[in-house]
């Protein structure tokens, strides 16, 4: 799946499921920071990320690995989005 | 500590109805109680497994833990001994046991009551992404031990009645639960009569996705019914019903 693609599936995923204002999805990029009390993040808290996870595995179909610190694919949309690919690629 | 004093005052009151020179007899015994409860769990974490369990004198309900397979979140509340219970529990499910932990809570009191080993792991609630890290561990049938009675004060928090009055209580658990379909088991560390403890172990539930608040309400029935039974052994020692207001 291109990179363009994925990236808006988790626009609509954040939309859906973390209710965020579609009004501000123009300002997302790949460069777009995830967890809060990042300077610039979108602020995802524990539970934003728990919502994001279960619409990532909905949506692309696939379980997210349990064995990998996941942490360092949910630092950005950029590392989330190339997180997805691999795991897509792999199936 | 008057303002401590004055919001366990406001819940033995609403648990109890008690008022008067009872209501200041209960309010003596919370902090009395909690005092016993803290000087055990110091002394307690110091002492190998086996000798830990000597204190508890009783575990009700062991079967429903014994009768689930794979992960699993051990929901709890600031009641009794509870850093107990989650020893105790981690032994008897014999997998390995992430506690959840508020971020610098008694930082200087860590290296007392939060030491890792014996398959539990403290984990701090500060990482947002450490939500991923519970998620992967429920799914490997590893155990998530949880406080489920201090809102957080954000949008992860749902609003249920405890004792006939609207408080807030933290959504997180029922997620999780919900996310990867893992049931939440009420576990409780109470001082019995004879100041030994008794393990109270709730029935099983899972949330559905879509009904947390209704996981979160059957959570607090639990609860509720805890704490009706031990009043003295709630150490919440804010107004639980207005924790932002003060």
């Amino acid at each position: 799946m291109e990179i363009d693609k994925v990236l808006e599936e988790l626009k609509g995923i954040m939309v859906e499921r973390l209710k965020f204002e579609p009004s501000r999805l123009p300002d997302l990029s790949l460069a777009t920071v995830l967890p809060k009390d990042l300077e610039g993040s979108l602020g995802l808290d524990s539970l934003d990320f728990i919502e994001l996870s279960i619409g990532i595995e909905e949506r692309f179909g696939f379980v997210i690995d349990e064995a990998q610190d996941l942490a360092a694919h949910f630092q950005s949309l950029g590392a989330l989005v190339e997180y997805i690919r691999s795991r897509l690629a792999d199936r | 500590m008057p303002t401590e004093r004055d919001a366990i005052q406001k819940a033995m009151t609403r648990f109890t109805g008690v008022t008067g020179s009872q209501l200041d007899t209960l309010t003596v015994r919370v902090f009395t109680d909690f005092a016993m409860c803290f000087s055990d769990l110091v002394s307690t974490n110091r002492q190998p497994a086996a000798r830990r369990t000597s204190h508890v004198g009783n575990v009700e309900g062991l079967e429903r833990l014994a009768s689930l397979s794979g992960g699993l979140i051990s929901l709890t509340a600031h009641v009794g001994n509870w850093e107990l219970a989650g020893r105790l529990l981690a032994g008897r499910s014999a997998r390995p046991t992430h506690v959840v932990v508020a971020p610098d809570e008694a930082r200087e009191l860590q290296r007392w009551v939060r030491r890792d080993g014996e398959g539990v792991r403290f984990v701090s609630r500060s990482r947002p992404t450490v939500s991923l890290e519970l998620l992967a561990a429920l799914r490997r049938g590893e155990v998530v031990g949880m406080q489920g009675d201090r809102a957080l004060g954000t949008k992860g928090d749902v609003e249920v009645p405890f004792f006939g009055r609207p408080a807030r209580f933290p959504l997180g658990p029922f997620l999780l639960s919900s996310g990867v379909g893992v049931p939440l088991l009420p576990a409780f560390c109470l001082l019995d009569a004879q100041y030994r403890y008794v393990v109270k172990i709730a029935e099983p539930f899972t949330a559905v996705r879509g009904e947390e608040e209704a996981a979160a309400r059957t959570w607090v029935a639990a609860l509720e019914a805890i704490v009706r039974e031990y009043p003295t052994q709630w150490f919440n020692f804010f107004d639980i019903w207005e924790p932002f207001d003060q």
